[in-house]
């Protein structure tokens, strides 16, 4: 299992490098971009959804967090990029370390709740404090990475491609190693039955907070990168349309999985974007979509491989 | 003998295949960025329906340079992220040389920096932040008034027809709303208002009782509203039903008739200043109100006023460049000379369009009644 | 001195509104633990409905509000029977992403037959103000008061005192047992999420004649309707009753001493307080299982 995984992140890393390389049409380069944010989005709330088993509708906090931060810290303070990415990162971490001490003591549909709580009171913030973030009328004029004017390859949208590729495979590689590691064995323990963990010893609550931590800190890298990009941040990022994306990816790829974010991430920006295709209907096929995908395919793309695999296909 | 027949009915379809293909030119594509879902949707559409109609009556007249115009439109949902994704399929996939939109403020701000990377015109009809045209994008063009031209041609009237002394400002927390609010302020102070409360409240926000409640506390001479019609026409109701006796006048699309169905008797005596109203009178805007009724069974407000404006403009723009060139549609709608149903339309070294009217209405018995009327002056 | 008279009567006006409105997700919550992100369109679907049935059908108010009744109680029935049930036994997830998708499709599909437009439920009683003191209010507010207290009164009683009642309350203490005592308990979810989604309807048509019926009301009805349902219990009436009620006064205090602008934040720091002094609300008697 391990080995089968750790080969097809690689061949995602790889086949995004040769796409990012290969590809000129700007387009696509830009949805390649969105792929890679998504990808990290989606992998980091996998690793509590999947790794830790609760469901965390208010993730979305952390990448507004990485989001703001990173505008903040550019634009207002005059950090460069390569400074405001770990910058960014680190404090969502710091985020996810307080509001998941917290959020961790509840379970079940109180720990949605409660999360959802958060991202909201955030957006709120975001929204009203204008002095600090400029209220509704968001941060303009985010610099780019430093790295996007060394020419040639790294020019325009490809430059962001493979920057957001860099971070993406970073952030693969952090998830895979905690999965593999006694930490994300102990996590999954955990999800299966949370008092049988206790009887062998491992305790619960931190094992949940250091995932929760690890995630936090991705999606705020992805925030980050994702203003940077955008150029433009506002009290949107903490809104519920990036939530609703990001659970659909990881459900959609399979959860519990590490390609499973991965994969749903390729699939949902590409399906969004060509829906568009369909005009007004776009957002109701969306949601039969999401329904249908729930009934009949509920362990996702990669769930259904297992079973494929395993019936010695 | 069949062979002969055959290979002369081939060399006639051979022959006939281009003439058929000059025949069907290309058309011409704009695209259009709007929110046609999400909590703005209803005025989103209503700029589409008045874009549709203005590129209707031009394919009527035989379509521009000769070919038929053909809209692109993407549904940018107010966010900026979205109108980014819209702007970039827009550009890269579909190739067209000129986009109309993308209504917020916020989301316009976002999408300059795409068109001016990729050199494509953008032209706004909606979105009325002042620092738009401030920024030095020389690929972007706005058909409308910003609040600070509204501020500044009506807050005089305003504090003298109304003997404003002391004043409420209410807005929807947005940039828009915001906007509004700051700039009637400024205008209004200067001219000797007091301003005793400025509050704002979320889209989508259905029970002001509390905010109104305090409102009522200060008993202002007049209080002004920036809300569009779904938070203004109940924000104007519950005022009345809590015996608010305030002058109401604001920002938003208020001269409508969905507008005042929804505000019912409340909306009797509030002011409105707006970039159009359907009871402008002037030629062009009976024969723009008539067809917009005749397709769609009410008067145009100003997002349908809007959507018509800018899409002809972009239309004109594209015949004088004689080409589909997007520098050269640039080029082109940098002489704009327009008459809109609201006035002539010319744009000035920034982008801001100027000359044309705005008014300030008075609904009466659910008309809106042009009070005063001022045409925007260059900078 | 009246000033705060007015904010606390605006609160129990809107705090008695709130209650409606999560009383369906209550029962949903509390019974199938299903995080229902639905909830708030299946209102938004009650109010266009009841509007398209007093203006277009020329139906009076309460036959309006009867129809409408029946329609999102068997529609509720049905989503369940075929959709959710399917996803009962495979955690919380499934159902949280499923009305999700739900939630999606209701608006969407509403905003393409209805179209973007606000539209309201004319309401059987005028919008004219009442003076009880220094308090106003409008007869229009009062008169839905009464039908939410009416409301909120008879699916008590109907769920204290009749068999369907009483069989979802066994089914609420212990599926399993209730199973074992004949109970179908397929048949009591689809009828829970029957009930809990006329109940939605219901709200929304009501409030649909003192606010608007809107394709895109959905979502914010949704997160109020949970910040109640948290801060009440789960499946408590008197939770959410009390819930409502707590909501609605504090926003109107903090709207009108503090700030309004800011007045949605104070339900959900509300929540965050709430969950973590008392996790399961402040009315709700359960303990945690192994």
């Amino acid at each position: 299992m391990k080995r089968i995984e750790g080969r097809a992140l690689l061949a995602f890393v790889a086949a995004g490098a040769l796409f990012a390389l290969a590809v000129g049409d700007e387009y696509l380069l830009h949805l390649c971009v969105l792929v890679m944010v998504y990808a990290i989005l989606a992998t980091s709330l996998n690793l509590i959804i999947g790794y830790v088993g609760e469901f965390p509708l208010g993730h979305v906090a952390f990448f507004g967090i990485g989001a703001y931060a990173a505008a903040l810290l550019s634009v207002k303070a005059g950090y460069p990029a390569w400074a405001t990415l770990p910058a960014a990162a680190f404090l969502a971490a710091i985020a996810g370390f307080g509001i998941g001490a917290i959020t961790l003591r509840l379970q079940g549909p109180f720990f949605v709740i409660v999360t959802l709580a958060f991202a909201e009171v955030l957006r709120l913030i975001a929204g009203n404090w204008v002095s600090f973030t400029n209220g509704p009328m968001g941060i303009a004029g985010i610099p780019h990475p430093a790295i996007i004017d060394l020419g040639g390859f790294f020019s325009g949208k490809r430059g962001y491609a493979l920057l957001g590729l860099t971070l993406a495979a970073v952030s693969l590689f952090a998830a895979y190693r905690f999965v593999y590691s006694n930490a994300g064995r102990a996590a999954v323990t955990i999800r299966e039955n949370r008092y049988v963990a206790q009887s062998v010893g491992i305790q619960p609550w931190r094992y949940a907070l250091f995932a929760f931590v690890i995630a936090a800190s991705m999606a705020g890298l992805a925030g980050a990168f994702y203003a940077h990009y955008l150029s433009f941040v506002g009290p949107e990022v903490f809104g519920f349309s990036f939530t609703a994306s990001m659970i659909i990816m990881v459900l959609l790829g399979g959860k519990g999985t590490l390609t499973g974010p991965v994969i749903g991430a390729v699939a949902v920006t590409v399906l969004e974007e060509y829906l568009r295709e369909t005009k007004e209907l776009r957002l109701t096929l969306f949601g039969l979509a999401v329904m249908g995908v729930v009934l009949f395919a509920p362990t996702g793309v990669v769930g259904a491989l297992h079973r494929r695999l395993a019936r010695g296909g | 003998m069949r062979a002969i027949t055959t290979a002369v009915w081939m060399a006639a379809l051979m022959a006939a295949l281009p003439v058929a293909a000059l025949a069907q030119k290309e058309p011409v594509r704009i695209g259009v960025i709007q929110p046609l879902t999400g909590s703005v949707a209803y005025n989103g559409t209503s700029d589409v329906n008045g874009s549709r109609l203005a590129v209707e009556e031009r394919n009527r007249k035989g379509g521009v340079l000769g070919r038929m115009v053909e809209l692109v439109i993407e549904d940018g949902q107010c966010k900026p992220a979205n109108s980014v994704n819209a702007a970039e399929k827009l550009i890269q996939k579909d190739k067209v040389p000129v986009i109309s939109g993308a209504f917020c403020s916020s989301s316009t701000m976002a999408v300059m920096p795409v068109v001016e990377k990729n050199r494509v015109p953008l032209v706004t009809g909606v979105s009325s932040m002042a620092g738009l045209t401030e920024r030095g994008n020389r690929w972007f063009f706005r058909a409308t008034e910003t609040d600070a031209l509204l501020a500044k041609s009506f807050a005089k009237i305003l504090v003298n027809n109304l003997n404003l002394k002391t004043i409420a400002y209410i807005g929807v927390n947005d940039d828009w709303g915001r906007g509004g609010v700051d700039e009637f302020s400024k205008q209004i102070e200067a001219l000797g208002g007091k301003t005793v409360l400025k509050e704002y409240f979320d889209h989508g926000t259905t029970d002001f009782y509390t905010l109104l409640t305090r409102l009522r506390a200060t008993q202002p001479d007049g209080i002004f509203v920036a809300a569009e019609t779904q938070d203004g026409s109940l924000l104007v109701k519950q005022m009345k039903e809590l015996g608010v006796q305030s002058k109401v006048f604001g920002v938003g699309s208020w001269a409508t008739n969905d507008f005042v169905k929804l505000a019912g008797a409340a909306a009797e005596g509030i002011y409105a200043a707006v970039p159009y109203a359907a009871t402008m009178d002037t030629a062009r805007n009976r024969g723009f109100v008539n067809a917009y009724q005749a397709k769609h069974n009410e008067f145009p407000g100003k997002y349908a006023a809007a959507g018509y404006n800018s899409i002809n403009i972009i239309m004109d723009a594209i015949e004088r460049a004689g080409s589909t060139d997007a520098e050269k549609i640039r080029d082109a709608l940098v002489k704009t000379d327009y008459e809109g149903p609201n006035g002539r339309f010319r744009f000035d070294p920034k982008g801001q369009a100027y000359g044309f009217t705005v008014v300030l209405v008075q609904l009466k018995a659910g008309v809106p009644q042009v009070v005063s009327s001022t045409t925007v002056e260059a900078h | 001195m009246e000033l705060f008279a007015q904010f606390l009567a605006n609160g129990l006006v809107s705090g008695t509104f709130y209650a409606l409105s999560a009383l369906g997700l209550t029962l949903v919550f509390g019974l199938m633990r299903l995080v229902n992100f639905a909830h708030g369109d299946l209102y938004m679907v009650g109010g266009l409905l009841g509007w398209a049935a007093t203006s277009r059908l020329g139906l009076g108010f309460f036959s309006a509000l009867a129809l409408v009744i029946l329609v999102l109680a068997a529609a509720g029935w049905l989503i369940d029977r075929f959709c959710i049930a399917r996803l009962r036994d495979q955690g919380e997830e499934p159902g949280i992403l499923f009305t999700i998708g739900l939630s999606i499709f209701l608006a969407n599909t509403a905003l393409l037959v209805v179209g973007s437009t606000p539209h309201q439920v004319p309401a059987p009683v005028p919008n004219e103000p009442l003076l009880l003191g220094p308090v106003v209010v409008t007869k229009a507010r009062l008169f839905a008061v009464a039908v939410c207290a009416a409301t909120i009164t008879l699916a008590h009683l109907m769920i204290q005192n009749t068999r369907l009642g009483k069989a979802m309350r066994a089914t609420f203490q212990d599926p399993l047992a209730a199973r074992l005592a004949g109970i179908n308990t397929d048949r009591i979810y689809a009828s829970t999420f029957a009930l809990g989604a006329a109940l939605a309807g219901t709200a929304g048509m009501l409030l649909g004649s003192i606010y608007v019926a809107q394709a895109t009301i959905g979502g914010l009805v949704s997160l109020k309707a949970f910040v109640v349902v948290i801060l009440g219990g789960m499946g408590s009436f008197a939770g959410a009753i009390l819930g409502g009620l707590l909501l609605g006064v504090a926003e109107s205090l903090w709207g009108g001493y503090v700030s309004t602008g800011t007045v949605d934040i104070i339900g959900f720091l509300l929540v965050i307080l709430i969950l973590l002094v008392r996790p399961y609300g402040l009315f709700s008697r359960r303990a945690e299982r192994a």
